[in-house]
C-alpha cells in the first residue's frame, strides 16, 4: 500500500517533469524540468529493485548528459531568448497525434490484460544488484555480455573523437 | 504498483516525449524530447525484467546499454549543435536546411 502511493507520487513527478520538459518556453527551464523528470525516474529504478540502473540513471543522465545540455544551452543561446514552439496549428496536430499514439499503446495495454496483471515480483529481488549485474556484464561465456561491454567502450572512444571533431574550430 | 502501472506510465513518457518532438522549433528542445522517449524505454525494459520471470538481470543490462548510447548520442548531436550555431547564429529548424539537397 505504502508503495503503491509511493508509485503514484513518483509517476506523477516523472509526468510532470516530462510535460513541462516539453512545454517550457525558456530552453534552460526545460533542462531543469528534465532533472526533475530522470530523478524520479531513478526513485521508480529503486522500488523496481534494479539499484545498478537507478545509480547510472543519476550519474550518467542528471550528471552527465543533462549537465551537458545546459552547457551547450548556455553557449549556444543568448540570454532572455525564448525556445521556438510551433504556432498553433502545428500544435494541435501534434497534441492529436500523440493522443492517438497513447490510445493505441494504452488499447494494446488493455487487451494484452492477462500479461500485465502482474502484483507479485516474480524475480529474485536480488536480480539487479550491482554485483549480479556486473558477474553478467563480465561473464565471458555465452550467457555473458563480455563483447557488447567492450564494444559500447570503444563507441563511446569513438563517439567523444567524433564530438571533438565536429565541434572544434575550423581554422585549428 | 502492477506491470499495467509502470507501462502505463512509460507509455505517457513516451507520448509526451513524441509531442516535444513535434512541438519544438529548437535543436535543444527536441534532444530533450528524445531524452524523454529512451526514458521511458529504459522504464519498460526494467519494469519487465522485475515483474516477468525468464532472464531477468538481461533487462537491466539493456537498459545500461542504452544509457551508453545515448550518452554517446547526445555527445555527438550537442557537438552538431555547437558546429551549427557557429556557422547560422541560429538554431530554429525551420531555418536549418543544410540537408535539404
Amino acid at each position: 500500500m505504502i508503495a503503491d502511493i509511493g508509485f503514484y507520487i513518483v509517476a506523477l513527478a516523472i509526468l510532470l517533469g516530462g510535460i513541462w520538459a516539453v512545454t517550457a518556453k525558456n530552453i534552460l527551464h526545460a533542462a531543469m524540468a528534465l532533472i526533475a523528470s530522470f530523478f524520479g525516474t531513478a526513485i521508480l529504478y529503486l522500488m523496481l529493485s534494479a539499484e545498478f540502473i537507478a545509480i547510472a540513471q543519476v550519474l550518467v543522465y542528471i550528471g552527465g548528459v543533462v549537465i551537458f545540455v545546459i552547457f551547450t544551452i548556455l553557449l549556444t543561446t543568448r540570454l532572455g531568448d525564448k525556445a521556438e514552439i510551433a504556432p498553433g496549428m502545428r500544435k494541435l496536430l501534434a497534441l492529436a497525434l500523440s493522443g492517438v499514439l497513447l490510445g493505441t499503446f494504452l488499447h494494446a495495454l488493455d487487451r494484452a490484460g492477462v500479461l500485465v496483471g502482474v502484483k507479485a515480483p516474480v524475480a529474485d529481488p536480488n536480480f539487479a544488484s550491482i554485483r549480479a549485474v556486473g558477474l553478467r556484464f563480465l561473464d565471458p561465456g555465452t550467457n555473458g555480455f563480455l563483447v557488447p561491454f567492450e564494444i559500447i567502450s570503444l563507441l563511446l572512444l569513438i563517439s567523444v573523437i567524433g564530438a571533438i571533431v565536429i565541434a572544434r574550430k575550423e581554422e585549428v | 504498483m502492477t506491470l499495467g502501472y509502470c507501462l502505463a506510465l512509460a507509455f505517457g513518457l513516451f507520448a509526451i516525449g513524441s509531442y516535444g518532438v513535434m512541438t519544438r522549433r529548437h535543436i535543444v528542445g527536441m534532444l530533450i524530447s528524445v531524452e524523454l522517449m529512451l526514458n521511458a524505454a529504459n522504464i519498460n525494459f526494467v519494469a519487465f525484467a522485475h515483474f516477468r520471470p525468464g532472464d531477468n538481470t538481461a533487462g537491466p543490462i539493456f537498459t545500461a546499454f542504452v544509457i551508453a548510447v545515448a550518452a554517446c548520442e547526445m555527445a555527438v548531436a550537442l557537438a552538431i549543435v555547437v558546429s551549427m550555431f557557429r556557422r547560422h547564429k541560429n538554431l530554429d529548424i525551420d531555418n536549418l536546411r543544410d540537408l535539404h539537397g
